[in-house]
């Protein structure tokens, strides 16, 4: 008897679950908006940003150069900026007026000005002062001017110690030996060239992944809620039980979709256009799994805040900016202030993207975004049992709707808002009717 | 007079509107204020300091030891020390490490007998700000050692003391950064994304309010309301919602280089002009996605995707000469894009209407888009024969 009790269990458990999940995917591929932010935009999207950051190394900055020593040595230093990656001498100039007005004309980046005393403060043994004036409206321009003369700076520097030491009677090795007594290899194989493509859009794919299932899920949810067949009525099939189903049977709906958008994003974008795949595919299939179950719960629990079909890109669009800030690649996270450290938490975005650049992307194993999935699996579990709770608070306002709008209808009352009167106002005689016979027969 | 008492119809309705959904004023006000609130904060140390850097002390002598406790001196860098190189690596992976210096076995003997020891650097620029400080902090600390030890060989050469410091560095750049001379990177950040936070809210709720009248049947009403005329509906609608945005557009201006300071070389009321022209061209472009999309949900999905690209194609991250060509006149087509050159022009040299007359132009142009779709607008409105969901 309760062997049979526990198997009819399971197997209407089961029932149901299918069901749900074969309801929420006839859901997604018949609404035009969900297969247009899934589909269109899950596969172009990250194609597009792909594409605008195609070539992330600005090479060759133009830079104005106002020489006013027009020596050997001035000329040397100009000629060795020019054959800097960073910087190309575009333009001689002058004087500082002319070299100005090419630089807030756009056409220089960069002002390098070398004073009438240069050569004379050499061979005199005193510093010769170079001056550099940076475009600081783009970082990449300040940070290749900068780099640019620093390292010829540094060269002419072994070489000007060199020749000193030559002629105070130190020769050959033993020269070079005095000005370079400690040697410094660099070793940075980790984006050698500080690629911004590398960097931003290797931050990008997981917070695409996160935000079209939002969007996404938010636009279904906000419709079913107009036409009021919200999903939360879905228990009430089973005489109120079967939260678990409902979360559990839509989810695997997201997760069947996305595993296929993830593996796109997460492997085929990236080797279209050269962003390195250190990692074992095994860890980034892992780091990926890990990811898509966590948004969806995520985007389960927010979506219950949506209420209408498109308010989702009007409330929540400008997050999306925000969580690649939050997920701590280009400002560093141990900078975050205290607040919005926590505040990151309530992304999965914060660890995914994490998982992705350092698994991935630098190539890390298992114990370097071990971590990481240890956090989502954390926010997975938080975020299904506020879903689930969601499911039933809303379960609840769904059965009490009449009081619930009592209440409104007195609150307003109260602070001398006339429902009636206003929706005459904006929709008019006709619509205002309309708008009451509809509310009338819920 | 009538048209003015059209308007004055269609504005107390809209007014009326914002009372009974909260979402405009929330999705408009609320949502800038949050992103002023977050970049102002977020960003407020403007350059970070004490970027984690990992060392791997292999000689353990007083000459190490020095070193690393300049490093760790530096405002730019702070040190952790690790036993190998291979507990070091697992943070820099974890990119918890800007970088991790290896200092060589006899790095103080070697020094000593001029045998050139060799000292490891190892960047994370996969975090491009970390591991860019960290870089910087490791150069110069190498650079200092060297000097430092120039400065022993010439004091034995028989060199003045009041001469050292000139020798030791013969050549020196001194660098100036024009408009932002603390090298800040909240103000550099800051000043465009506020702005394309406002053009992103500008599109969407003009669009949804305008898609909204379709969505709940209420546009004949709001035909009715100024007989018939679209163009003086458009108006009244475009009223109110101009009078907000650039409200908020110039609080925003106002906020920033003022209250908080923002270096600006030209004036403010430059600004003003700038953003209430970004308010204006982006209204162009929310009427125009409606008008030829008058179905509420594509043409929100539509302006979502729009809005967003704005960020990147603003060049002001990337710059555009590096995009690929045909990227780089697509960023024409959004109005951030302008607002950045101007903001360029007037924030960084202060040039004033010499400088940035092209963007006033450019952004004029888009002040006309409306026009095209009017017709089209009108005729939605009245039949109502797109679906509304």
């Amino acid at each position: 008897m309760e062997e049979e009790k526990k198997t009819t269990f399971l197997r209407t458990w089961f029932k149901d679950f299918w069901g749900i999940f074969l309801n929420e995917i006839r859901e997604i591929f018949s609404d035009s908006g969900v297969i247009l932010i899934y589909f269109v935009a899950g596969l172009a999207y990250p194609m597009l940003y792909s594409l605008v950051y195609a070539n992330g190394i600005v090479n060759d900055t133009p830079m104005a150069v106002v020489d006013m020593n027009d020596s050997e040595a001035s000329r040397d230093f100009i000629r060795e900026v020019d054959a800097t990656r960073e910087v190309s001498v575009a333009y001689h100039c002058m004087n500082m007026e002319e070299a100005q007005r090419l630089m807030t004309e756009r056409k220089a980046h960069g002002i390098l000005y070398i004073p009438s005393d240069f050569s004379k403060n050499i061979v005199q043994f005193k510093t010769a002062t170079v001056s550099l004036y940076c475009d600081m409206t783009s970082f990449l321009y300040y940070k290749n001017d900068l780099m640019g003369v620093n390292h010829v700076m540094i060269d002419k520097l072994g070489k000007i110690e060199v020749e000193r030491y030559t002629k105070a009677g130190y020769y050959g090795k033993n020269a070079d030996r005095l000005a370079h007594p400690i040697i410094v290899e660099d070793h940075s194989q980790l984006n050698t060239n500080s690629s911004y493509t590398i960097f931003l859009v290797s931050a990008i794919y997981f917070i695409i992944i996160q935000q079209l299932m939002f969007y996404g899920m938010s636009l279904l949810v906000g419709t079913q809620r107009e036409e009021n067949r919200s999903f939360a009525s879905l228990p009430d099939q089973f005489e109120g039980h079967g939260v678990n189903r409902v979360v559990l049977g839509r989810g695997l709906a997201y997760l069947l979709v996305f595993m296929g958008i993830g593996l796109y994003i997460a492997f085929i974008v990236p080797s279209l256009f050269g962003i390195p795949i250190r990692g074992q595919f095994f860890n980034t299939l892992a780091a990926l799994t890990f990811f898509v179950v966590d948004c969806i719960f995520f985007s389960m629990f927010w979506s219950s805040l949506i209420t209408r079909r498109e308010s989702v890109f009007v409330l929540f669009l400008f997050m999306s900016p925000i969580c690649l800030f939050l997920a701590g690649s280009s400002w560093p996270t141990f900078a975050f202030p205290k607040f919005w450290k926590l505040f990151s938490y309530i992304f999965p975005s914060t660890f995914g993207c994490k998982a992705y650049i350092n698994g991935t992307v630098a190539g890390g194993d298992i114990s370097i975004i071990g971590g990481y999935l240890i956090h989502m699996t954390i926010q997975t579990i938080v975020y299904y049992f506020l879903a689930c709770a969601m499911v039933h608070i809303e379960n609840k306002i769904i059965r009490h709707k009449d009081e619930l709008r009592e209440i409104r209808d007195r609150l307003a009352a109260m602070h001398g808002i006339d429902i009636e009167k206003n929706v005459r106002i904006i929709a008019g005689e006709k619509g205002a009717e309309e708008y009451f016979k509809r509310t009338n027969k819920d | 007079m009538k048209v003015w008492n059209d308007i004055r119809g269609v504005v107390l309705r809209e007014l009326r509107i914002w009372m009974h959904r909260p979402i405009y004023l929330v999705g408009s006000i609320v949502t800038l204020m949050f992103c002023t609130i977050f970049c102002l904060t977020f960003f407020n140390e403007g350059i970070p300091e004490d970027v984690p850097v990992g060392v791997v002390d292999n000689d353990n002598s007083w000459v190490s030891r020095y070193f690393i406790r300049e490093l760790d001196a530096m405002q730019l860098a702070k040190t952790v020390k690790f036993d190998n190189y291979d507990e070091a690596a697992e943070e820099l992976y974890k990119g918890n490490l800007g970088g991790i210096i290896v200092l060589p076995q006899r790095m103080s003997a070697d020094i000593q007998s001029q045998k050139q020891p060799e000292v490891h650097y190892y960047i994370n620029s996969l975090y491009i700000i970390n591991g860019a400080l960290a870089y910087k902090a490791l150069l110069t600390m190498t650079n200092t050692a060297n000097a430092a030890v120039q400065r022993e060989v010439y004091r034995k050469l028989g060199y003045p003391e009041y001469k050292l410091r000139d020798l030791i560095q013969p050549i020196a750049v001194d660098a100036h950064q024009i408009g932002n001379a603390e090298n800040n990177y909240g103000y550099y950040l800051t000043n465009i994304l506020l702005p394309a936070f406002l053009e992103m809210i500008v599109i969407l709720v003009l669009s949804y309010s305008l898609g909204a009248e379709l969505k709940y049947g209420t546009s004949r009403h709001l035909l009715d309301t100024t007989h018939g005329s679209m163009i003086d509906a458009l108006l009244g609608k475009l009223l109110v919602y101009t009078i907000l945005f650039t409200g908020m557009g110039m609080a925003m201006i106002l906020i920033l280089y003022n209250w908080a300071h923002f270096p600006i070389a030209g004036s403010l009321w430059h600004m003003f002009l700038a953003i209430i022209m970004l308010v204006l061209a982006s209204e162009g472009i929310s009427v125009f996605i409606i008008g030829c999309l008058p179905v509420p949900r594509l043409a929100l999905s539509i302006s979502a995707l729009y809005s967003v690209l704005g960020f990147s194609l603003s060049g002001f991250t990337l710059p555009t000469e590096v995009m690929p060509s045909f990227v780089q006149g697509l960023s024409a087509a959004f109005p951030i894009r302008h607002y950045y050159l101007w903001y360029c022009q007037e924030v960084f040299y202060g040039t004033g209407f010499a400088g940035w007359w092209p963007q006033l132009v450019s952004l004029s142009i888009f002040m006309f888009l409306p026009l095209f779709v009017l017709y089209r607008l009108k005729g939605a409105y009245v039949k109502q024969n797109f679906p509304t969901n």
